[in-house]
């Protein structure tokens, strides 16, 4: 979680916000949340856990995505 | 006698002893003002089991009580400002600046320390990514929202 806000306080690009699953279960339900963290961007859920800096990195700016 | 959810969470403290020293230690070293601006609406209905628990009240003595912590923390309340999709939510902001970076629900549990965590890096003043992290974050071409659904346990 803590990654997601360093990025947001790091660049005026990014927006992070934390949402907690079991007070917003609709929007949960049409995320498809079952496990977290689950990390959405722009609205598409991308992926599951937490990740080293490095990986999540790549994976929020779509490099090397695997 | 029964005792309500609200009741019961109304007089758990929001901290333990130890913890809350440790906070104190962390809100004493922030380089820069942060406010907790607390947004306040109508809630969606959460799942089966959150009882009467008033998640509204609840955030506000979460953030008023982390703001009894540390001189350089603040905390207000505003009824449905502009731009808040989802109540309760709490805006972390440096200096008073809406930089992004939001709680949406009531941060209780383990995720009390995300919200710590929040003020403490907003109270930093320089970035804490790795050099490689802030250069492909300054080659971001177009605005990115990134939502991390959460859960209290």
């Amino acid at each position: 979680m803590l990654l997601a806000f360093r990025c947001a306080l790091a660049s005026e690009r990014v927006s992070t916000t934390a949402i907690e699953a079991n007070e917003f279960p609709q929007l949960s339900q049409e995320l498809g949340v079952w496990a977290v963290p689950r990390i959405v961007v722009d609205g598409e859920p991308r992926w599951d856990g937490a990740v080293p800096e490095a990986e999540f990195l790549r994976r929020l700016l779509g490099q090397n995505w695997t | 006698m029964t005792v309500c959810n609200a009741v019961r969470l109304a007089r758990m403290p929001l901290l333990r002893s130890e913890e809350e020293t440790k906070v104190r230690d962390w809100f004493a070293e922030l380089e820069r003002p942060v406010e907790l601006l607390i947004a306040l609406g109508p809630e969606e209905t959460p799942r089966a089991g959150s009882g009467d628990v008033d998640f509204g009240t609840e955030m506000v003595r979460v953030c008023e009580g982390l703001a009894e912590l540390g001189e350089r923390v603040t905390c207000q309340v505003e009824e449905e400002p502009e731009g808040f999709p989802r109540f309760p939510s709490v805006s972390v902001r440096p200096d008073g600046r809406d930089v992004g970076v939001r709680y949406d629900g009531l941060p209780w549990g383990y995720e009390l320390g995300s919200l710590v965590g929040a003020v403490v890096e907003a109270g930093r003043a320089e970035p804490t990514l790795r050099p490689d992290s802030l250069a492909a974050l300054e080659g971001l071409e177009r605005d990115l929202a990134v939502d991390v659904f959460v859960t209290p346990t």
